[in-house]
């Protein structure tokens, strides 16, 4: 919003609001010119079964970066769609690793998971997205997202073309993503939306997606499966995937006040290294990612606004660039806390330690 | 005219049923023997195909259409004028019209097809997601592997201490599982008598029936060691089994003992196990498999009142009275103690000498009764765990004797020779292996298919399977001295623990993977959809044969009626379509007789110590009498009634039998399909060929006389004695063969269950048997 206003006069910005106030349902319009203030993320493990720990290991790697950096509990919903730190194969009860070097458990004590185990089906995932719950479900299990809202979708597991398996029993199309989050655009839940997609022919998943202000990101092209990263044959079962490895790897070396741009993190992928071709797509997305920071989706950093008059504050028709960055206050206790473990976090957590790719493809497991 | 208008009428009826185009339009009584049609019925009679229609009908129908007299609807127009039947009935009649020349090409293509089958084999792969095999690393460390060997140590010492009554050794298991951390029970097996009882044949062996004349001493006794999974559900266990003669233990049954205690004790620290692990020492002093089999029955079926009454009376006192300390005595429960289902079985046992081996060797058993096999990933992880994981050298069973036959050699050769110039032409196409691999698939191959045939189980496998429980036997072959045997227990027991692993994390019970299969290498195995194929050429003609030699048969009747009008009286009942049923009828009684042959052996084992041959000369001897009394007191056979009439009806007799034998055939499939395979091997020939010899000598010429030679030496080999012998001598030499081998045999199908001996005295016999009558007809 600041920079496509950037060079426009002052007064046509004014007079556009106006018109737009007085067409209150245009939804794009409203959405394009509000504020971005908020910051959620939907973290999907989709998978069952000893053998793919490795998705919810992934899943629990990316909630706990998104956590470092700065998006709350409870603007994260979690969906893990079995329960492997409480699996009776797993030779370390209670804890999770996405490292064979075994120096993070993912599984610690706060982690809230929102969703589990058979609770993880297509139709409360849509129902997550659409915001349309029974009556009964609590906050904490809602999307209580707004137009001011970035949203954070990460979805692993078992795909193919325009497809996501859900628990071994049923699917997520293309289709059905495209229509949910065509209606959270209607319905004005999200300002900005970056679905990330970790299984087999990711990309297809995207195809159907026509919503504006909707990024995409997925591990593989149509036709290519997607790989495990290694195998931890302490626990015995393989414990991460390639694409979510290297992103975590990327966001390793970052804290919430860097401004690594999300081109950055695109161009970081290296087909060879993953062994599939990430595929994002933008086609729908305003900004240039060059300009957009990672944490815009995976923190939670807000620009605050400084102003003469506390009462005027939110009236964005006043509003001037701030010059100061600075982590707002709205993220509350849990952000405190995740700054405060940040550094220890950094130090056991790089994932270039003792890390050893297995050369052999039996080992490899895929996606597809 | 006449003959035009038959057509008509089979092509108006074809489209209405199959069968009544091809059989029962001749079998119509010639429109002449019919009273005039009475041209008042109504018009709807012609076209309802229900009612039989004659030429006269549809010459009347025509009539009428042609007059004009009735409109009939555009639809009934459309049935009428129907140019010709579907295309499925004129290849079926074209097929029927030229059965001999099919026959000849699907029997060629059936053997064909046999000899394909190594060349058609696909490596095996793993199929089930969940299993993993080797992505865990071993924990089993040289301190456990030793523990194995002073296990083994204290076993064979024990062994070589005089006064062994076969109660210290179960008493140190269970020292040792109490030990480590397990629960302990014991069980207690009788010798069970093998007696066959023909009415429970199909029940399994008996339940409960205990000889009284036995005492304490002489029973045996079952160590069963169980070790909980720590976070499990207790829902299913994985078994390991080794088995071992606790009144004289061998060198080599230690060592699966040292295997096993090693695994098991390192299997009661880890904290992975989903599934419990159950131990069972099972004691062989009365036979390997009849340890196992009381003991799973008594798992699956024994209420606990009984158990505990059992154990009372001789384990009680004899092991639990020994010295066992009260920490000990808590692990040591009268009761019997039950794990979950099983979900595998691992049965572990050391080769005595290892045969052909360069390095440590494992050879795998999977046939269990009746050709049933374990799944296919069972074998797979094993096999992969072994050659990936330990370096171990892994067999399946083969028939040596096959390896040095030239012609096998020649034939592989030959198939090189196909794929070198099928490559040539196009480097797409890739089939043919190397001759030797040809040879050594075609050896394995054949074992697999005997072993499934045969359907005795190969090893104590065989009691798992009777409970859906997949289960293997791995003999293990050392090539070590003794100083070297810390480290055949350390690669034997992690091969073991890696297959528990894999196993363990099992969701299901197993079931992505083939359970019919033939192993052509460890490796390589045939499924069944490409093995069916061969089974499926080979008995396709039996159907179009006997379609061919009825409708041959009807024909001929027919024009016997019109040539031999002077036998008024006889010409209706012999020569409707219905005298089938005639021979039905016989072919129904020598099955019958078939029956009888099969329940005799039950009587001659009622007279205790004659020799196999005398009891395979009174089987033979009571069976020919029994076939004499069958048939005199049907007189379906009998000689003296209408003898004339006999050599004309041999086309009909042989008709039946075919379609009997396929039945026969195509029903043992599905129970066994190996034994289905073999027995079309020996019956196709025979019952195709059988010409009765009168005939062939009648014809003098050249192609007759070697028909009639064929004919009779297609009977002799078929005979199930004289084929059995004949097998053996082929595989293994001639000088060995006695003929009492084969009451042995037959005795071991019985106390086996095998469906084979179901399918040797009610399929083949009665089979040969009628193609004995059809040679032997006479004019």
């Amino acid at each position: 919003m600041a920079t496509s206003f950037k060079f426009k006069p002052l007064t046509i910005s004014i007079l556009l609001l106006f018109l737009y106030n007085a067409i209150a349902s245009s939804a794009s319009g409203s959405s394009s010119t509000t504020m971005h203030t908020n910051n959620w993320a939907i973290l999907v493990c989709t998978s069952r079964f000893w053998f793919n720990y490795r998705h919810m290991a992934n899943t629990l790697s990316l909630y706990r970066t998104v956590k470092r950096l700065g998006i709350p509990d409870e603007r994260i919903i979690l969906m893990l769609a079995d329960d492997m730190a409480c699996n009776a194969r797993n030779k370390y009860p209670a804890q999770v690793f996405n490292n064979e070097n075994h120096l993070l458990n993912l599984y610690g004590d706060n982690v809230e998971v929102d969703y589990r185990g058979y609770e993880v089906t297509v139709e409360n995932f849509l129902r997550i997205l659409t915001g349309r719950h029974e009556r009964a479900v609590p906050r904490s299990k809602r999307l209580l997202s707004d137009e001011g809202s970035h949203i954070l979708l990460y979805m692993t597991g078992h795909g193919g073309d325009e497809f996501l398996k859900f628990q071994d029993s049923e699917e997520l199309q293309s289709h059905d993503l495209a229509d949910a989050v065509k209606q959270m655009k209607e319905k004005r839940r999200f300002k900005e939306l970056l679905i990330m997609v970790d299984t087999c022919q990711a990309a297809t998943l995207f195809s159907q997606l026509q919503s504006p202000g909707v990024l995409a990101i997925g591990s593989s092209k149509k036709g290519e499966n997607s790989y495990s990263h290694h195998l931890d044959s302490d626990v015995g079962v393989s414990v991460v995937d390639r694409f979510t490895f290297y992103t975590l790897a990327f966001f390793e070396s970052l804290n919430m006040y860097d401004n690594a741009s999300l081109s950055s993190l695109f161009t970081s992928y290296n087909p060879n290294t993953l062994m599939s071709t990430a595929y994002y797509r933008t086609d729908l997305y305003q900004r240039r990612l060059e300009e957009v920071p990672v944490t815009n989706f995976f923190g939670s950093v807000m620009e605050t606004i400084h102003t003469d008059s506390p009462y005027r504050a939110f009236s964005n028709r006043y509003y001037r660039k701030s010059k100061t960055e600075m982590p707002s206050d709205q993220s509350g206790g849990g952000n405190r806390r995740a700054l405060k473990d940040l550094d220890i976090l950094e130090e056991l957590a790089d994932p270039k330690l003792n890390v050893r790719p297995l050369q052999s493809t039996y080992l490899l497991v895929h996606e597809g | 005219m006449n003959e035009h208008q038959g057509a008509g009428a089979r092509q108006v009826l074809s489209h209405s049923s199959v069968y009544s185009s091809v059989f029962r339009i001749p079998a119509i009584p010639p429109a002449t023997s019919l009273p005039p049609f009475p041209r008042q019925e109504p018009y709807s009679l012609i076209f309802d195909h229900r009612l039989v229609q004659t030429e006269t009908q549809l010459q009347c129908a025509r009539e009428w259409r042609e007059s004009g007299s009735l409109t009939p609807t555009m639809a009934e127009v459309a049935a009428f004028v129907k140019p010709k039947p579907r295309p499925i009935i004129r290849i079926g009649l074209f097929l029927i019209s030229q059965s001999l020349l099919v026959s000849i090409i699907c029997c060629v293509a059936g053997v064909l097809a046999l000899l394909l089958l190594p060349v058609l084999a696909k490596n095996t792969y793993i199929s089930e997601n969940a299993l993993m095999p080797g992505s865990a690393s071993p924990m089993l460390s040289s301190a456990d592997a030793s523990d194995g060997h002073i296990f083994l140590n204290k076993i064979m010492s024990m062994d070589s201490t005089s006064t062994n009554t076969g109660t210290e050794i179960p008493e140190m298991i269970g020292k040792h599982i109490i030990e480590s951390g397990g629960e302990v029970n014991y069980h207690q097996i009788q010798p069970i008598s093998d007696n066959f009882h023909p009415l429970q044949f199909f029940l399994g062996p008996d339940v409960g029936i205990v000889q009284e004349n036995y005492s304490c001493t002489s029973y045996g006794i079952n160590t069963v060691g169980i070790v909980r999974a720590p976070r499990g559900d207790g829902k299913e266990a994985i078994v390991i089994l080794t088995p071992y003669n606790s009144v004289k233990t061998t060198t080599s049954e230690a060592l699966s003992l040292g295997v096993a205690y090693s695994v098991f004790s390192l299997l009661s620290r880890v904290s992975w196990l989903a599934k419990d692990i159950i131990w069972l020492a099972a004691d062989s002093r009365h036979g390997e498999h009849a340890a196992v089999a009381a003991w799973l029955r008594d798992y699956y079926a024994l209420s606990r009142g009984d158990l505990e009454k059992n154990q009372d009376m001789c384990v009680a006192s004899s092991v639990l009275g020994h010295e066992l300390t009260s920490v000990q005595r808590n692990g040591v429960s009268n009761g019997f103690r039950r794990a979950g289902t099983m979900a595998a079985a691992l049965v572990i046992k050391v080769a005595d000498s290892s045969t052909g081996f360069e390095k440590d060797g494992l050879k795998i058993y999977a046939e269990a009764s009746n050709g049933q096999m374990p799944n296919l990933d069972l074998i797979n992880i094993v096999n992969y765990l072994a050659v990936h994981g330990q370096g171990l050298q892994v067999r399946v069973e083969k028939i040596w004797s096959l390896l040095d036959s030239w012609w096998l050699y020649s034939l592989g050769e030959l198939q090189e020779l196909l794929g070198k110039v099928a490559k040539s032409l196009n480097p797409d196409w890739k089939f043919g292996i190397p001759a030797s691999d040809y040879v050594e698939g075609c050896a394995t191959l054949a074992s697999s298919l005997y072993n499934q045939a045969l359907g005795v189980p190969t090893g104590p496998h065989g009691a798992f399977r009777d409970f859906q429980v997949d289960s293997i036997t791995l003999e293990f072959s050392p090539r070590f001295s003794s100083s070297q045997r810390v480290l055949f227990l350390l690669h034997v027991g992690r091969l073991v623990e890696g297959v528990i692993r894999s196993v363990n994390n099992l969701l299901e019970k197993f079931h992505q993977s083939f359970f019919l299969y033939l192993m052509t290498s460890p490796s390589r195995f045939v499924s069944v959809g490409v093995y069916m194929i061969a089974f499926a050429l080979l008995i396709a003609p039996l159907p179009l044969v006997a379609a061919a030699l009825f409708s041959d048969k009807l024909k001929s009747g027919k024009d016997d009626v019109s040539l031999e009008p002077s036998h008024p009286g006889e010409s209706f009942p012999t020569f409707t379509a219905w005298n089938w049923l005639h021979t039905a009828k016989t072919v129904l009684i020598v099955h019958l007789w078939g029956a009888i042959v099969t329940i005799i052996p039950y009587f001659l084992s009622q007279f205790p110590n004659s020799s196999p041959l005398t009891n395979l000369s009174m089987w033979i001897a009571s069976s020919l009498v029994g076939l004499f009394f069958t048939c005199a007191a049907s007189g379906s056979l009998s000689i003296s009634r209408a003898s004339q009439l006999q050599i004309r009806e041999w086309t009909l007799l042989k008709a039946v039998t075919v379609t009997a034998a396929f039945i026969g055939l195509c029903l043992m499939s599905v129970i066994n399909y190996a034994t289905a395979q073999i027995g079309a091997l020996l019956l196709v020939p025979m019952c195709l060929m059988a010409v009765p010899l009168r005939i062939d000598m009648a014809d003098k010429t050249m192609k007759a006389l070697l028909r009639g030679a064929c004919n009779i030496l297609l009977v002799f080999a078929g005979f199930p004695p004289t084929a059995f012998l004949m097998m053996r001598g082929a595989l293994d030499s001639f000088e060995r063969v006695r003929i009492d081998d084969f009451w042995n045999w037959t005795e071991s199908l019985r106390a086996w269950n095998s469906a084979t001996y179901i399918y040797i005295c009610m399929v083949h016999l009665p089979c040969w048997v009628l193609c004995i009558r059809i040679l032997l007809l006479r004019r």
